[in-house]
């Protein structure tokens, strides 16, 4: 009795260990082959360090390395910088960098590069905000950094990260020529990153392949990166679908991503795009009669439905939003005024607001824009549904993103439709939506709603400058409360933005908080 | 045998306001079994857009019920669109600004037409010259892509894109309306009307006009069934007015959806596809019944 | 020599026309709200006021108006179109790299269309008030009736859907590299629908008219006299009134090239041809302006070179008929 136990034993023993063998040669990621990745916008160049925007960005965080990078739980881990401590006062934040990093032509990666870098995006770069509170950066000794601040900057980490910290070499790009046109940001790129720059035709595509020499050892897995440009949805869920196509980001027509779940060997993932944060809303002029009235802001809350936006219009692919902060940022409070769809509460405020239907049932007209065709369903949905609660609505179709951008920014509207990106770290890419002093006439994706709520901004403000995470989170809570309460926008959903893959292929698809903004050196191909 | 042309009844001014030839074209329309049938079908056509939505008044713009529902659910006899609008009610309605359009188009094309084709006709020389030119210049000019850039342009509302249709659309009118006038003008009734001292204007538009109108007028309904196909062109490239109903903003609201939910795009297709035929068949009706050489055939 | 002397005063005309689409162009580009400096700051996720400012003036917008459109001729002149923002590219090299895809599209639909067209004229012609007279009436009317673009999704949802014989859209297909003849097969799969759908609005134009001009030859004395000189139907019909029958057709079909080349646009956008259509409608959807114009000069520069083009064809077709005519009165 007791031998066949041991036998059983040793069986379910052995049978352990031969699994456990399996699983992990199954999850060793094999080295060499070619990525395939199809992108639908052509980027101007690839220098992400003096251009915004993911079309640069994707490409760019492949060039170039920043000192850190961050998981899916938004953890900031070494990358260029292999350990860092920031003083007690939070005034002052030292990087020690890796040793031996070198760029794509051999020269060794010091902290004067890191100066230069973060000089140039400074000057450069649209995002100001990122380094405002960094009054210098001190060069002690080749491997490490210092950053002085002029208060506490709890942003710096992600402003380090991606595509917002892109670490150039000073040997090339301070050379005197304007760094926005430099003939090296398309050409002969020499980076930091995982990968160089082999060819970069426009509208076709970009290749790189592994940079040898990368300071990762053993890293980046894959042999060759071919970027597609290809600009036509359909092509691309073609390609995917044949198998010529590996992975594709930044998808978002609800048609391909419901089409590519039933293509069996494709997954479809909306991880990845956490730190990006896009939020579609309903953005009011808040100067303008009667959006000014909170009221009549909160009754059309109450009017909208949100489940009918994101289950029939999205048809299911985007989620609902009820702040300005992305749902997978660990800023985000759920706990927020939702108003969820409660059309006799909505009648019933305007009602006692003093709008009184006249004899058409309608107590008052506004208009809605929208910027580009995708944003037309929700503007169209509008009409009928704030006829409900007789606010006669016109779509207003514009001639085009430019026309529409003026439209907005130059505060000639009453409602419309909008995408704004959080880009990382609320410093970064939401405060610029509330401040009261950013209410800038002609600039697209500021204050455009010319909202001013001085609680808000010195909520805001405390929150930019603490560095206890905790404290943090609390401060942009009662933040999005307010917000939410006075509702100078009315967040409906996600963008529903999906990396799609061919998951027989793709080992360690990119879902990181950064996605396919980070860099894929821990991408490999299963054969 | 009674020849039946129309200039030998008409060559005298004096029965110029005569209806004997229109109870002729009558008569030879009402001959013209194709003709007749599109006639009918254009007039049921005009009677359920006007005093449809008086008697299907469901609100095109409403929400009924859950997106893409197929035709016959729920007693929605066309479905829903994308947004779980009725689209039968879209039909009812959207007759209207579809066949306004059209008109409204055609009209205006028309009238630019004669304007230039009549001027050019009469007056010849550097008039003509200029004109002609003109007329070439729009014969040139892309119609479709140039009325997109204007709409585009300056707003997608229905006054814009009647204009930008109506814009593009005379240059045919124009040369019909010149070739008449070349013709006519040199008649004997004519010349005998000018040295009686007519003016130039009474000359145009009582003398000559009168009589060069039976091509325009064919040409002027097919440019109806025109002035409809290319609103609906110009919509489903997605540049409709976003508060007004027609068929062709279905066609275009609908287009991302296609193979999936086929119907929303088939019934506005049919729509448009029965009224230019009828409009059609009609412009042949006429074209026959005013046409004397086709007469003697 | 009349023949040369009419033939420059043609081309004069047609530079002249040019000139005056460019001047529209630049017109209308100026008119319209928006500009470069606004598109780079759609793909860059905002801007502000002072970079926008210097983007304008990278691109030379705050020179005066008129100075402005001389350097625009100057360019057009070089065969520089300007340079798309959208794309990042020369528009010259834009739409050189999509013209094959449309001239492809377009002259196998005429040329088809005319096949078509002239065939069933004839079948009409023959039995002027028969029942495949009618046929072909109600058929060609259909083409004609329907708006091109519901045809062409009406045959993508039969052929393409639910009978899967052809693709449903593109050229190529992407996905495989084929070279030589397997490409040319792959193309002319890929083009048989968009082909037929663009092709149906003008079949209905060419029977008739080859009908009617069938109708008119066959009664003249000319025909009768070979008829009764005894040569056989067969060569009454094809040698001698089918080409006068042709004529018209051929002319005309010069004449509605603005009218294909609207179809052809509304046909791409279906199809997701890669073609000028589908550019243009991109093109006008993400307002790159200059893109926009550059299709909207070269596509009249195209339809003056057919009208020229036809001109000359009729003028040393037609003489040779009319004297044939003449002997015959």
């Amino acid at each position: 009795m007791r031998i066949k136990t041991i036998k059983l034993i040793s069986l379910f023993g052995t049978l352990l260990l031969a699994l456990s063998a399996v699983s992990v040669q199954a999850e060793t990621p094999k080295r060499g082959g070619t990525l395939v990745w199809s992108i639908g916008t052509t980027p101007r160049h690839l220098n992400p360090a003096v251009q915004s925007g993911i079309a640069t960005g994707a490409p760019g965080a492949q060039l170039f390395a920043t000192l850190v990078r961050f998981d899916d739980k938004w953890n900031a881990h070494p990358y260029l910088a292999k350990s860092w401590q920031t003083s007690a006062d939070g005034l002052a934040v030292t990087f020690n960098l890796v040793e031996g990093a070198t760029f794509h032509d051999g020269t060794p990666i010091t902290s004067k590069d890191v100066a230069f870098s973060i000089k140039t995006i400074k000057a450069n770069h649209p995002f100001k905000t990122m380094f405002r509170a960094v009054s210098s950066v001190e060069t002690p000794n080749a491997n490490t950094v210092v950053f002085k601040l002029s208060q506490p900057h709890p942003a710096l980490m992600l402003a380090l990260s991606s595509q917002l910290g892109s670490i150039i070499p000073e040997h090339i790009y301070g050379d005197g020529q304007d760094p926005k046109k430099h003939p090296r940001n398309s050409k002969d790129v020499v980076g930091s990153g995982p990968f160089k720059l082999i060819e970069f035709v426009r509208d076709q595509h970009i290749i790189m392949e592994r940079y040898e020499n990368f300071f990762i050892e053993g890293r980046p897995y894959l042999d060759k990166l071919v970027i597609r440009i290809i600009k036509d949805p359909s092509a691309r869920s073609l390609g995917r679908e044949n198998g010529e196509i590996h992975l594709s980001a930044f998808e978002s027509t609800p048609q391909d991503i419901l089409h590519s779940k039933n293509v069996s060997h494709l997954t479809a993932t909306d991880q990845g795009y956490a730190a990006i944060g896009p939020i579609t809303w309903l953005a009011f002029n808040t100067k303008k009669k009667p959006t000014s009235d909170k009221r009549v802001r909160q009754a059309i809350a109450y009017a909208v439905d949100r489940n009918f936006l994101v289950n029939a219009v999205m048809m299911g692919t985007s989620r609902p939003a009820y702040t300005g902060i992305h749902p997978d940022s660990i800023f985000h409070e759920p706990n927020v005024a939702r108003y969820d769809l409660d059309l006799d509460k909505a009648n019933a405020m305007l009602d006692e607001a003093g709008y009184a239907r006249g004899a058409d049932g309608m107590r008052f007209p506004l208009t809605i824009d929208f910027g580009w065709p995708s944003a037309k369903p929700m503007a169209e949905y509008m009409k009928p549904q704030l006829k409900k609660i007789g606010i006669d609505v016109t779509v207003r179709t514009s001639a085009g993103f430019p026309a529409w951008a003026k439209t907005v920014s130059t505060w000639d509207f009453d409602m419309t439709v909008d995408v704004v990106f959080n880009w990382g770290d609320p410093v970064i890419g939401v405060h610029r939506t509330y401040l009261c002093n950013n209410a800038k006439n002609g600039v697209i994706w500021s204050n455009t709603q010319q909202y001013c709520n001085p609680k808000v901004d010195a909520i805001l403000a405390k929150a930019g400058q603490e560095n206890d995470q905790q404290k943090r989170i609390a401060l942009y809570s009662s933040a999005q409360k307010i917000i939410a309460d006075d509702v100078p926008i009315y967040f409906t959903d996600t963008v529903p933005y999906h990396t799609i893959f061919n998951h027989t292929k793709v080992g360690n698809p990119p879902g990181t908080i950064w996605g396919t903004c980070s860099p894929l050196d821990e991408v490999y191909l299963k054969n | 045998m009674t020849d039946y042309s129309i200039p030998q009844k008409t060559l005298d001014p004096t029965f110029a306001h005569l209806e004997h030839p229109l109870i002729e074209t009558a008569r030879m329309f009402a001959g013209n079994r194709a003709a007749l049938s599109g006639l009918a079908m254009f007039l049921i056509i005009v009677v359920v857009s006007l005093a449809g939505p008086w008697l299907y008044p469901t609100d095109p713009f409403e929400m009924v019920w859950s997106p893409f529902s197929p035709p016959g659910v729920k007693g929605f006899l066309l479905g829903t669109d994308y947004l779980g609008r009725d689209l039968l009610a879209q039909i009812i309605h959207g007759g209207r600004a579809t066949l306004a359009v059209g008109c409204a188009a055609a009209l205006l094309s028309v009238f630019i037409g004669i304007t230039f084709g009549a001027l050019s006709g009469f007056y010849r020389g550097w008039v003509e010259e200029i004109l002609m030119r003109i007329t070439e210049f729009f014969q040139v000019l892309p119609t479709l892509l140039f009325s997109m850039v204007l709409v585009a342009l300056f707003g997608a509302s229905l006054p814009m894109i009647t204009f930008a249709i109506g814009i593009v659309s005379w240059t045919g009118v124009a040369r019909i309306t010149r070739a008449e006038f070349l013709k006519i003008r040199e008649l004997e009734y004519v010349t005998a009307a000018r040295s009686g001292g007519a003016s130039n204007a009474n000359l145009i538009f009582r003398v000559i006009l009168p009589n060069a109108l039976p091509p325009i007028v064919v040409n002027a309904a097919l440019l109806i069934g025109f002035a409809v196909l290319f609103e609906a062109g110009l919509s489903f490239l997605g540049l409709s007015d976003a508060n007004v109903m027609s068929w062709g903003a279905i066609m275009g609201n609908n287009r991302p959806y296609i193979l999936l939910h086929g119907f929303t795009i088939m019934y506005p297709g049919l729509a448009i596809f029965l009224t230019v035929l009828s409009i059609s068949l009609i412009g042949d009706g006429l074209n026959d019944a005013l046409n004397p050489k086709l007469r003697n055939r | 020599m009349q023949f040369l002397v009419i033939t420059l005063r043609r081309f004069g005309l047609g530079l002249g026309l040019l000139l005056a689409v460019l001047v529209l162009n630049f017109l209308l580009m100026h008119l319209a709200p928006g500009d470069v400096a606004d598109t780079i700051a759609q793909d860059a996720g905002g801007l502000d006021a002072e970079v926008m400012a210097q983007i304008r003036k990278d691109y030379g917008l705050d020179l005066p108006l008129w100075q402005q459109m001389l350097k625009y001729f100057y360019s057009v002149a070089q065969l520089d179109l300007g340079y798309s923002f959208y794309y990042n590219q020369p528009v010259t090299t834009l739409i050189l790299e999509k013209l094959p895809a449309t001239l492809l599209l377009i002259i196998s639909a005429q040329v088809v269309s005319i096949l078509i067209g002239v065939v069933l004229g004839v079948i009409a012609a023959r039995k002027p008030n028969g029942l495949a007279s009618h046929f072909v009436t109600i058929l060609s009317l259909v083409g004609y009736a329907a708006p091109v673009f519901w045809t062409g999704i009406m045959l993508i949802i039969l052929f393409a859907s639910m009978i899967p014989l052809f693709p449903i859209g593109n050229m190529v297909d992407v996905t495989v590299e084929r070279t030589g003849f397997a490409y040319m097969a792959d193309v002319l799969h890929h083009l048989v629908l968009p082909m037929l759908t663009l092709a149906s609005i003008f079949i209905a134009l060419y029977s008739r008219l080859a009908r009617a001009s069938m109708l008119d030859v066959l009664g003249s004395d000319y025909v009768r006299t070979a008829q009764a000189k005894g040569l056989s139907e067969f060569q009454v019909v094809f040698k001698h009134a089918l080409r006068n029958a042709l004529l018209p057709v051929v002319t005309t079909a010069g004449l509605v090239f603005s009218g294909i080349v609207s179809g052809a646009v509304l046909v791409e956008t279906v199809f997701s041809w890669p073609g000028l259509g589908t550019l243009a409608v991109q093109a006008i959807v993400a307002r790159d302006t200059p893109t926009i114009l550059g299709i909207l000069f070269f596509s009249s520069l195209v339809v003056v070179v057919a009208n020229l083009l036809t001109d000359m064809v009729y003028r040393i077709i037609d003489p040779r008929i009319q004297a044939s005519h003449t002997q015959e009165m």
